[in-house]
């Protein structure tokens, strides 16, 4: 009996408690362009542990197009070189089933961007093939509750950052939508500036620093989006909300059956709608603009009366949603009749 | 009989109350982890800090073959801050207050890159400082990563690149020396990456006498990752399994990294890795300049060079430097010379070291066979051979 509690003391005291939390199953994360700026700033990052959480081992899976090959395996070079401790493995190809077999989490990073000179049409032709043929491979490869753009997979789990944005907007605001609890608009006083101003600042953000760096914020984009996969994954805090582009069911005279930008909070790697504390008068808004040229989306708080001025936006960006998602179908049929 | 029996009882009681006690110690110290105390915000400041595609220097001395090769270190810097901010570098509880430097013609990408800190929403970042001025990027700065250099183009001759890094390091040296923070508690520490590191370092070290000797390190770390990960891919082990390579001598060419005393966890505990691996071959030859050259094979897979395991490993020098490393595991850092393992005193040379408390020390005792000891010795005369040329630059 001495010797039961005398090991049991030993024991006690070189038990860490965090070891509870260690040796878990490694989770796979796709990244698409992962050769590219935004997969080069988010790869490390998913490696450290700050997109899923520091104790959480990683297998990445990088996808890009054979072009990139070789810069795709000087990255997985690079990977192996800094000897991350949570990363257990990493894929590197060009091949998309191989990329999504067995993957949990999706990151899609790759599409082909608007070059001068395009037409809307061609862009969004391109960018419809791309994400059809990742779409199918995902169906058919991933592994059963995996969270991104997939036809089987409830259209809960698909997602559109618009993370970045709400990022830029909260900073704008000197950290949170509430200061201590009272409305910004009361603090910020300056109700011109708001709808003005501060709008376009937030819409021109992008513009404003591919001007200054003459690339594209790359390190900002790859934050937001292990920000969005954190809260998603294991939650958001108690008390607070983050924008995430879902897919709409008709909230808000939104229309139905398009990717929309909404406050959600989230829970157990579920994210729900209607569940964010309501201000008190909170009767600002944001619009957004996220990742041309894809998605136009559309933020506004829950719980308020939508004045005039937000309800003119709120319906030019549903309006031109829409449109996207009819062009976005005609090149789907135009292609679908081109291989019959 | 009875007397035994009621010491045994009493010394039964004794035992639980212990376990009570350590049970209740281990409860209340991980409740205290969890506890986010608000410490002061630790200023680190990161030269060449840009990001962008190498600014055209037109300069008529030298044909400038690579317009448009990205800069190494502008690279490393966009690598680099957000790994600071998130807290990779001085730990998840520690605000940082970032400050930036580059060179005018960087200035406009630099202010786009504080943009992007600013966007991310870092709830770590407590302020950022973007600034071409030398003076106002040094005002009360904790650590110094010095990124900024002159890297060393096709065309160029050795003694130009030195030149032209002696002349930036030694107006950086007496910038730090005057404005870094001055009381003796904040500590100051410095970690230099653009090459030739070591010389850089040197010359910081020359011209910056408040800082303590001991306080200027240069990055081996990088190439200590990459050795750490080339034997874990032979063994086919998790890189975590893998520890106490050293890496010797000069960041450059003339590295020696040594297996001797690396070991391997495997099932039986821990295992040398030259026995594990029963290649002395591989080890000796292939292994040491993989190594040695891994930095020239990504850049040719990349088309550019190798930043983001360059900020990881320049993370995980500082972290372990100031938060200590892991009981029984060293790590290479560059550091200064005072005449262990044979090395003369008075450059900056990478040994193997233990952090403790914000220290570094070297690892004493480790025995050294003759063939380690040769290229330990030709490391260390390329490291001689440099510091006279940086000398003779500066006169």
């Amino acid at each position: 009996m001495t010797e039961l509690l005398l090991n049991d003391i030993v024991f006690l005291l070189s038990f860490d408690l965090r070891q509870w939390r260690l040796a878990k199953e490694p989770v796979r994360v796709l990244v698409t362009g992962a050769a590219g700026q935004i997969g080069y700033a988010l790869l490390p990052m998913i490696a450290r542990g700050i997109m899923l959480g520091a104790y959480q081992p990683v297998i990445l899976h990088m996808l890009d197009i054979p072009a990139a090959a070789e810069a795709l395996n000087g990255v997985k070079m690079e990977l192996v070189d800094a000897a991350f401790p949570l990363l257990n493995g990493v894929v590197a190809t060009t091949d998309v089933v191989e990329a999504c077999t067995g993957v949990n989490v999706a990151v899609m990073v790759g599409g082909f961007p608007r070059k001068e000179g395009m037409e809307r049409k061609d862009v969004m032709s391109k960018n419809v093939s791309i994400y059809k043929s990742q779409a199918s491979a995902l169906e058919q490869h991933a592994a059963p509750n995996c969270k991104e753009f997939t036809p089987s997979v409830p259209a809960k789990n698909i997602t559109c950052l618009t993370r970045l944005d709400h990022n830029r907007a909260l900073v704008s605001y000197v950290n949170h939508a509430t200061v201590a609890g009272e409305p910004v608009r009361e603090l910020v006083k300056d109700d011109e500036w708001l709808n003005g101003e501060f709008i376009t600042t937030v819409q021109q953000r992008g513009a404003a620093i591919i001007k200054a760096r003459k690339l594209s914020s790359a390190l900002s984009v790859a934050s937001a989006a292990c920000d969005h996969i954190r809260d998603w994954v294991p939650g958001t805090p108690e008390g607070t909300w983050v924008s995430m582009g879902v897919y709409s069911d008709g909230s808000y005279n939104v229309p139905a059956g398009v990717i929309y930008s909404f406050p959600v909070t989230c829970k157990n790697g579920e994210w729900r709608m209607d569940n964010c504390p309501s201000l008190e008068i909170g009767r600002y808004h944001v619009q957004m603009r996220v990742f041309p040229p894809y998605l136009f989306s559309f933020y506004f708080f829950l719980g308020l009366s939508i004045d005039e001025f937000s309800r003119k936006k709120l319906d030019l960006t549903g309006a031109e949603l829409t449109e996207e998602k009819e062009l976005a179908y005609s090149c789907l049929s135009g292609m679908h009749s081109s291989l019959l | 009989m009875e007397m035994e029996q009621e010491h045994v009882i009493l010394l039964q009681k004794i035992l639980v109350v212990l376990f009570s006690v350590a049970l209740f110690w281990k409860i209340i110290k991980h409740m205290c982890g969890l506890l986010n105390i608000e410490k002061e915000p630790v200023t680190v400041l990161v030269t060449g800090a840009a990001g962008k595609l190498e600014p055209i220097i037109i300069n008529i001395k030298f044909v400038c073959s690579s317009i448009g090769r990205f800069s190494a270190t502008g690279q490393i810097g966009y690598a680099l801050v957000p790994m600071i901010a998130r807290g990779l570098m001085l730990g998840p509880e520690q605000p940082v207050i970032i400050h930036m430097l580059d060179i005018e013609l960087a200035a406009e990408a630099l202010n786009g890159v504080k943009m992007e800190l600013i966007d991310a929403a870092f709830p770590l970042l407590k302020g950022v400082v973007a600034t071409t001025d030398v003076t106002e990027a040094c005002q009360g700065v904790n650590i110094a990563v010095m990124l900024g250099g002159f890297p060393r183009k096709e065309g160029m001759e050795r003694k130009d690149v030195m030149s032209k890094n002696v002349a930036i390091y030694k107006a950086q040296a007496s910038a730090l020396d005057q404005h870094a923070a001055p009381d003796c508690k904040a500590r100051k520490e410095v970690l230099v990456v653009a090459n030739p590191a070591n010389t850089n370092a040197l010359i910081l070290k020359e011209f910056a006498p408040s800082i303590p000797d001991k306080n200027i390190t240069c990055l081996t770390r990088l190439d200590h990752n990459r050795a750490l990960g080339q034997i874990s891919e032979k063994l086919n082990v998790h890189v975590s399994e893998v520890k106490n390579v050293i890496i010797w001598g000069n960041h450059s060419s003339t590295q020696y990294p040594d297996v001797n005393h690396a070991t391997v966890k495997t099932a039986n505990g821990e295992r040398p890795v030259r026995v594990a691996i029963a290649n002395d071959n591989w080890l000796n030859t292939e292994f040491i300049t993989t190594v040695q050259q891994r930095g020239a094979a990504i850049i040719k897979a990349r088309k550019l060079s190798s930043a983001l395991s360059a900020a990881s490993a320049a993370c995980d020098h500082i972290r372990d430097w100031v938060l200590g490393t892991p009981k029984g595991t060293w790590v290479s850092m560059g550091v200064c010379s005072e005449g262990s393992y044979g090395i003369k005193a008075g450059i900056i040379y990478s040994f193997p070291v233990t952090c403790e408390k914000g220290e570094w020390s070297i690892v004493k005792g480790l025995k050294i066979d003759q063939l380690s000891r040769e290229k330990m010795d030709a490391t260390a005369r390329e490291l001689m051979e440099e510091k006279t040329l940086a000398y003779s630059c500066l006169h």
